[in-house]
C-alpha cells in the first residue's frame, strides 16, 4: 500500500549525517583530489560509510543488514547523489549486495556479505544495465567455462570479485569470479565514477562458484539498483535547482538580479515542478519496492525512470542555460552535476528501455 | 537529406567545391571532423592555407579586398557543402567578424595592414567583448580606456575569449566615456596580444576542453590608429558585427552535418523511437532552410533584413542541441566509457563532449532568451 508518509526520526538522522559527511568530505577541491587518483584504488571513504551503517542499512537483518526500508533511505540517497560522492554505493550495495541477499541461503549470504558491509571488500554485478547476462557459460566438469565481456561494470575498477550474470541455457544464473581471474580494464566514466570493462574469456568456475535459479535475486537487485539511481537523480535535480536559484538571485544584468526577469522566473518555476515530480516518483517507487506483485512493482519503477529522465533533462538544460557562461565551466558544481546526471540516466536501464517495458506491462 | 538549392548553376558550384575538397583536404583531418573529435589548431591552420590559395577564406568580402565575392545563395551552398565534406570550419573572428567591420568602418591604413593578414592566416583574431560583469548586458562593460600621448591606456578584464591562446590580435570593446548613456561611451580597439600588460588565464569547460580564456588588460597602451572608426561609436560597430552574416546564423550546414552523424550512429540500431525523432529533426532543418531562403529572396528583392533573423539563430541552435541529445540516447551507456587507445573507429566517441560543449550555442552570440526578447520587442512591437 502506498502511503506517502513523512520520513521518520531515524531517516532524518541518517540524512543529517549524510549532509555533514558531504559538506566535510566532498568540497569540489577535495573531490578533484580523489578524481586524480587511479580508479583501481579502494574508494576513499568506503570504510567510513560502513562505520556509519550506510552499507548495511538497506539489507535484511537476517543477513547482517539493518533492515531499513527504502522509504527511510531516500533522504540518504538523495543527499549522497547531490553530494556527487564517488563511492560505489549504488552498484556494490543497492544492486550487488541486494542481489546476494536473495540469491544465497541466509547463513551463506551473511558470510559473503559480512566483509562487504564492513567495507573490506567491494563486489559488484557484471551484467547489462537491466541485469541481463552478457557472458556465456558452457558446462566444464562440475562447473562452467565462461566467455564474453561486460563493457561497463559500474564500480568495477576497484572490485575484488564479480558476480557475473551468465547465460547457461534455460536458467538465469550467476558465477562468482575473483577479479584476479578476469581481464579488467579500469577507468573513470564521464562523471568521474570508477568503473571497468571485464572480459571473462577462458575463466573456469568450480561448482561452488556457480549459482543457478538466480532470476528472482537478479530482478530484486535490478529493482533496488534502479531505485537507488532514481533517488540519487532526484537529489541531484533538487541540488541543481537550488544552485540555479541562488545564482539567479545573485547575478546582476541590466541593473537587477536576472531572477527578476519573468522568463527566468518561469524557467525556475518549471525547474521547481520537475524537482517535486522527481521526488514524488522516487518516493512512490520506494514504497512500491515493498509491493508483492512484481508486475505492479516493475510498472511503477519503469514509469519513474521515464518521468525522472524527462525531469533530469529539462533541469540540466535550464541549469546550464541560466548560469550563462559560468554554467559551461568545470569550476562550479553545476557542470559536475550535469555529468553525473548523464551517467545516472543510463544506470538501471535507459528511458527508452523502460518506456518499452512500461508499454508492454499495460 | 534533400538539397533545396539545386538549379544547374547551384549544382555546378557544388561540384567545384567537391572537386576542390577532394584534392585538398587531409584525410586525417576529415576523419576527425567526421567523428566529431575536438578541433585541433593544426587541422584548422592547414585547411585555412588551402582555402587561402583558392581565395575562399572570406565568403562575405568584396573581391577587391580579396574576398570570395559569393552571393548569399552561394554562401549557403558553400556552407552546406564544406560541412557535408567534413572540412574544419574556419574561425569566424577574422574573416566573418572583424574583417567586414574594417571594410565598412576601418581606416585605409587598418584595411591595408589587417585584411591581407586575415586572409593569409598570418593574423588570428579573438573577440574581447564579454566581461565578468557584462554578458547579456554587454553595454555595461567596464574595461576603461584613458587618453594618453598618441593613444590610450586600457585597463580591465575580458572573459570567455574563445581561442585567445591561438590569437595574436584581439578586437575589443572598451569604455572611453563614462559620463554619457552607456551605449554612447564605448569604442572598439584593436589590441596586440603581445603588448605589455596583456595576460591570459585558460578556463576549463565541463567537457574538459580549454577553448575559452580570461584576458587581463593592465595598463595596455593602444595607439590612436588602432581605434576602429570614430571614438565612442563602438556600440554601433559591435551591433553591426554581431548582426553580420545574418543569413548564415542558423548554421544549416552544421545542422545537416550533425544530422548525418546521428543518422550514421542510428544505423542498424533498429530503434523506432530514434528513427522517428531523426525524421522530425530533418523536417525541422528543412523548415529552417526554407525560412532562410524565403528571407534571402525578400532581401534580394530589396526588403531589408531586420531583427527577424533572430529566429534563425534560435531554431538553428535548438536543432543542433536536440541532435546532440538524440546522439546521447542512441549511444546509451557506450557514450560514457572512455575509448581505449587505438580504437578510433568507435562512432560513439565524443558524443558526451559534444553534448556538453553544444550547450554553449544557446548562451553565446546573444542568448536565446535575449534573441526572443528581440523578436518580441523589435518584430512584434511588444
Ligand atoms: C563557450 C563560450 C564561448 C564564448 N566566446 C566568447 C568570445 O569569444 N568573446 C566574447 O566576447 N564572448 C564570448 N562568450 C560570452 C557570451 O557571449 C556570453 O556568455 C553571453 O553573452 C551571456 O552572458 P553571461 O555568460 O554573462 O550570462 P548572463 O548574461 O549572466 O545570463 C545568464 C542567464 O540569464 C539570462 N538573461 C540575462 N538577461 C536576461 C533578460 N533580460 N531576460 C531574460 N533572460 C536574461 C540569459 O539568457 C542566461 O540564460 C562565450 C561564451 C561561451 C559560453
Amino acid at each position: 500500500m502506498i502511503r506517502f508518509g513523512l520520513p521518520g526520526e531515524e531517516a532524518r538522522l541518517l540524512q543529517d549525517t549524510a549532509e555533514r559527511f558531504v559538506a566535510d568530505r566532498y568540497g569540489l577541491a577535495q573531490r578533484a583530489v580523489m578524481l586524480a587518483r587511479p580508479p583501481q584504488e579502494a574508494p576513499a571513504h568506503w570504510r567510513e560509510m560502513a562505520a556509519l551503517g550506510w552499507l548495511a542499512a538497506p539489507l535484511p537483518r537476517g543477513v547482517g543488514g539493518l533492515g531499513m526500508a527504502p522509504v527511510h533511505l531516500q533522504g540518504l540517497l538523495e543527499t549522497l547523489g547531490a553530494g556527487l560522492i564517488l563511492e560505489p554505493y549504488g552498484p556494490a550495495i543497492m544492486n550487488c549486495a541486494a542481489t546476494l541477499s536473495r540469491l544465497l541461503p541466509r547463513a551463506q549470504a551473511a558470510g559473503a556479505l559480512a566483509p562487504m558491509l564492513a567495507g573490506d571488500r567491494v563486489e559488484v554485478l557484471a551484467a547489462s544495465p537491466m541485469g541481463q547476462a552478457l557472458v556465456q557459460a558452457e558446462p566444464e566438469g562440475d562447473g562452467w567455462a565462461l566467455s564474453g565481456t561486460v563493457p561497463l561494470v559500474p564500480g568495477g575498477a576497484a572490485a575484488h570479485a564479480f558476480w557475473v550474470a551468465v547465460d547457461c541455457g534455460a536458467e538465469s544464473a550467476l558465477a562468482h569470479v575473483p577479479a584476479s581471474k578476469a581481464q579488467v580494464r579500469g577507468f573513470r566514466l564521464v562523471d568521474g565514477q570508477a568503473a571497468a570493462s571485464a572480459c571473462f574469456d577462458g575463466v573456469s568456475c568450480g561448482p561452488r562458484a556457480c549459482f543457478t535459479g538466480a532470476a528472482d535475486a537478479l530482478a530484486h537487485g535490478a529493482d533496488m539498483g534502479l531505485w537507488a539511481a532514481l533517488a540519487e537523480t532526484s537529489g541531484l535535480i533538487g541540488a541543481l535547482c537550488r544552485a540555479t536559484l541562488d545564482h539567479v538571485k545573485l547575478r546582476q544584468q541590466f541593473g537587477r538580479p536576472i531572477g527578476r526577469f519573468q522568463v527566468v522566473q518561469h524557467r525556475m518555476a518549471d525547474m521547481y515542478m520537475h524537482t517535486e515530480e522527481a521526488r514524488s516518483m522516487a518516493q512512490l517507487t520506494a514504497e512500491a519496492l515493498e509491493e508483492k506483485d512484481a508486475g505492479v512493482r516493475r510498472r511503477l519503477l519503469s514509469a519513474a525512470r521515464v518521468k525522472t529522465d524527462a525531469a533530469a533533462r529539462a533541469v540540466l538544460r535550464d541549469a546550464v542555460q541560466l548560469h550563462g557562461g559560468m554554467g559551461m565551466t568545470d569550476e562550479l558544481a553545476v557542470g559536475h552535476m550535469v555529468k553525473r546526471l548523464l551517467v545516472l540516466a543510463q544506470t538501471g536501464g535507459s528511458r527508452a528501455a523502460h518506456l518499452k517495458r512500461f508499454q508492454a506491462s499495460g | 537529406m534533400t538539397d533545396l538549392l539545386n538549379s544547374p548553376e547551384d549544382i555546378a558550384f557544388r561540384r567545384e567545391i567537391r572537386d576542390f575538397v577532394a584534392a585538398e583536404l587531409n584525410p586525417d583531418t576529415r576523419d576527425r571532423i567526421r567523428r566529431g573529435a575536438p578541433l585541433r589548431h593544426e587541422d584548422i591552420a592547414r585547411w585555412h592555407k588551402s582555402m587561402y590559395r583558392k581565395g575562399w577564406v572570406a565568403p562575405t568580402w568584396p573581391v577587391q579586398h580579396g574576398g570570395a565575392g559569393w552571393s548569399a545563395r552561394q554562401r549557403l551552398i558553400a556552407d552546406e557543402e564544406l560541412f557535408r565534406l567534413h572540412t574544419p570550419p574556419l574561425p569566424n573572428f577574422g574573416p566573418r567578424m572583424i574583417g567586414p567591420i574594417l571594410i565598412r568602418f576601418g581606416s585605409r591604413a587598418q584595411q591595408q595592414r589587417f585584411l591581407p593578414a586575415i586572409l593569409s592566416g598570418a593574423d588570428w583574431w579573438c573577440q574581447g567583448f564579454s566581461e565578468p560583469g557584462a554578458g547579456s548586458d554587454l553595454a555595461s562593460l567596464t574595461t576603461r580606456a584613458v587618453p594618453t600621448d598618441g593613444g590610450w591606456i586600457v585597463t580591465g578584464a575580458k572573459t570567455w575569449t574563445t581561442f585567445a591562446q591561438h590569437a595574436n590580435r584581439m578586437f575589443c570593446l572598451v569604455r572611453t566615456d563614462g559620463q554619457v548613456k552607456k551605449q554612447e561611451g564605448i569604442s572598439m580597439m584593436l589590441i596586440d596580444m603581445d603588448a605589455p600588460g596583456v595576460s591570459r588565464r585558460p578556463i576549463r569547460l565541463m567537457d574538459g576542453t580549454e577553448e575559452v580564456n580570461e584576458i587581463l588588460l593592465d595598463q595596455v597602451f593602444v595607439p590612436c590608429g588602432m581605434v576602429v572608426g570614430e571614438v565612442n561609436r563602438g556600440w554601433t560597430y559591435a551591433k553591426a558585427l554581431l548582426e553580420g552574416e545574418r543569413l548564415g546564423i542558423g548554421g544549416i550546414g552544421r545542422c545537416k552535418h550533425l544530422l548525418g552523424r546521428v543518422r550514421h550512429m542510428a544505423q542498424g540500431a533498429d530503434d523506432a523511437l530514434a528513427d522517428a525523432r531523426l525524421a522530425e529533426l530533418e523536417i525541422d532543418i528543412m523548415a529552417l532552410e526554407a525560412t532562410t531562403l524565403r528571407l534571402l529572396a525578400a532581401a534580394e528583392a530589396g526588403v531589408p533584413l531586420g531583427a527577424e533573423t533572430s529566429l534563425l539563430k534560435i531554431r538553428g541552435t535548438e536543432i543542433q542541441q536536440a541532435l546532440t541529445e538524440l546522439m546521447l540516447d542512441i549511444a546509451g551507456p557506450a557514450a560514457l566509457v572512455p575509448v581505449a587507445a587505438g580504437s578510433n573507429e568507435d562512432v560513439f566517441e565524443n558524443v558526451v563532449c559534444q553534448f556538453l560543449n553544444w550547450r554553449k550555442l544557446s548562451i553565446y552570440g546573444g542568448s536565446n532568451e535575449i534573441q526572443r526578447t528581440i523578436l518580441a520587442g523589435q518584430v512584434l512591437g511588444l
